[in-house]
């Protein structure tokens, strides 16, 4: 075909698309190919230039960003110049799960560590997925719970182990005595 | 330090500079003005499509979500919608249309009796005030209405064929800007919405979707009243001998949208009609009920503003006699119908930013978090 048309009517590559890309998290990897498309067609598309703010520590947060390329820096302030890096994010990963529910201030600030691109889902559009089609709505929310459970267990295990470690030998030892 | 004095080729330079730079920004401010001339001629009579377009949108919508689904695209959905309202379109004009017709050439006879009869009552109003109050003289009360009523009943006869044009090519760009906006309307919101910069871009998109939701109950909550006033307004003349009742319906009803004002304005006609056609009796008083206490008072204060209109949406009454003037103002009677209703929305709009900065507890300065 002349290049010319081949221009014309090129269609991108199935894993170019957004769609792809969402159904290679772990949130959306319940949903159908269907219910992917309809999810690429409420997602946002965001880019941000290296050491663009994202959002900061108390911020409005009403939605989840996953990372499509490039990294973000997840960091805490304790004072004016002191910052406590928190996660250094790639491609694959999402953050600010917590607020696409219930809407809260960010807990962490977020910056682009280099040139990257986020794909956003907000409570807005979680809603109107939710009123016009009900059946994906629920999957996405399926996902979220899972995620959202199987990060909770997480931090009850590191804060289970770090209880541990800072019981004093003799407690431990009362302790194993009594059970 | 000196200050050095500039040569005459400097000086000639600077001069040549200075007036090359008004020259330029005349011609600018010239081409932007002209820009904008034609920008507004071109869009000159699109004011009035639009505003009902976006208000049919939003009545419609519920109803698209209602057909659209897993199975049903929108698209086909809004066909379905448009089908639905084809159909009961044609069975209500088939109805209307006749009885529409024979009410216009009744009215057309009946009006220079009705102004015949005010100029009258004004006569009548103007010896009983004289044999009140003597020193009230020298104002020819009748002479001055009639001259009114014959420029209304002028501006009517000439304006009603303009009118049904006007409604032709509204009846064609209405569903058709319709279609688009129900189809298409979230992706220009979310187009219009991603040209926010990134960092205020959440919150723009949250901000967004809670205003269209209260603006869309805003106005579907209005329309809904707006009909059942009507209604009930018909319903209750209609007990009586009264003639045109549909129509002082409907005229009610449409005058219902703005607050305080409106109703008076829409129990005017009727009063009238009623006054001339049957006189100070039973019926009249059953008509001022009717217009009063059952529409307004126990229809509409009591059950449908509770339960359709937020109370947020009220507006200072000088904010309506204010959105009212202006509106007038702008574009005339339509202006005047539609003038409240828009200030309600910017309102309810910054209420709404307000409530989401109170929920964020955000800063009122802007965001200069350190």
């Amino acid at each position: 075909m002349n290049p010319f048309w081949q221009n014309i009517f090129r269609k991108r590559p199935e894993d170019e698309s957004v769609a792809a890309f969402l159904g290679s998290t772990p949130l959306f990897a319940e949903l159908d190919p269907r219910g992917l498309s309809t999810l690429e067609g409420r997602a946002h598309s965001r880019r941000y230039k290296r050491n663009e703010t994202i959002f900061e520590e108390g911020d409005p947060g009403t939605g989840i960003y996953l990372v499509r390329s490039g990294r973000v820096r997840i960091f805490s302030r304790s004072g004016e110049k002191n910052e406590r890096e928190l996660a250094s994010l790639g491609p694959g990963d999402f953050f600010g799960e917590n607020t696409l529910l219930a809407p809260a201030p960010r807990t962490a600030s977020a910056h682009a560590q280099e040139n990257s691109e986020l794909i956003g889902l907000f409570r807005a559009d979680l809603l109107d997925i939710l009123r016009k089609h009900p059946s994906l709505g629920n999957k996405i929310l399926l996902g979220l719970a899972r995620v959202l459970s199987e990060r909770l267990q997480t931090v009850e295990k590191a804060s289970t182990c770090a209880q541990q470690e800072t019981l004093t030998p003799d407690e431990s030892d009362e302790t194993e005595t009594a059970s | 330090m000196s200050i050095r004095t500039p040569t005459r080729t400097q000086a000639l330079l600077d001069y040549l500079v200075f007036t090359a730079a008004i020259a330029t920004g005349l011609s600018l401010f010239s081409s932007a003005s002209n820009i904008l001339g034609l920008l507004r001629t071109a869009s000159n009579g699109l004011f009035l499509p639009l505003l009902l377009t976006l208000v049919v949108t939003f009545l419609l919508d519920p109803l698209v979500n209602l057909f659209e689904g897993e199975k049903i695209s929108r698209t086909t959905s809004i066909f379905i919608v448009y089908l639905l309202l084809a159909g009961i379109g044609t069975l209500l004009v088939s109805l209307i249309l006749p009885h529409g017709m024979e009410t216009w050439l009744a009215l057309k006879q009946d009006l220079p009796r009705y102004t015949a009869r005010f100029t009258s009552l004004l006569s009548d109003f103007q010896t009983r005030l004289h044999q009140l109050a003597p020193f009230v003289d020298g104002y020819d009360l009748p002479a001055k209405g009639r001259a009114l009523a014959e420029r209304f009943v002028a501006e009517l006869l000439l304006q009603t064929p303009r009118s049904a044009m006007t409604l032709g090519s509204l009846l064609i760009l209405v569903p058709l800007f319709t279609f688009f906006f129900l189809r298409d309307g979230q992706r220009m919101l979310r187009l219009g919405v991603a040209l926010t910069p990134n960092r205020h871009f959440e919150m723009v998109h949250d901000l967004s979707y809670l205003i269209s939701r209260q603006l869309s109950q805003f106005i579907r909550g209005r329309i809904i009243e707006a009909i059942i006033v009507g209604l009930v307004v018909t319903a209750g003349l209609a007990c009586t001998d009264i003639r045109y009742a549909p129509l002082l319906g409907a005229i009610a009803g449409i005058a219902n949208l703005i607050p305080y004002v409106g109703p008076i304005i829409g129990m005017i006609p009727g009063i009238l009609i009623a006054l001339v056609d049957l006189g100070i009796g039973g019926e009249f008083w059953w008509i001022l009920t009717v217009y009063i206490l059952i529409a307004q008072v126990i229809v509409d204060s009591f059950i449908l503003i509770p339960i359709f209109i937020s109370r947020v949406s009220n507006l200072h009454p000088l904010w309506v006699i204010l959105a009212i003037l202006m509106g007038g103002k702008l574009s005339g009677v339509i202006g005047m119908i539609i003038g409240v209703p828009v200030a309600s929305i910017i309102k309810m709009t910054l209420i709404e930013i307000r409530h989401y900065r109170a929920t964020f507890s955000l800063p009122d300065g802007g965001d200069e978090r350190g």
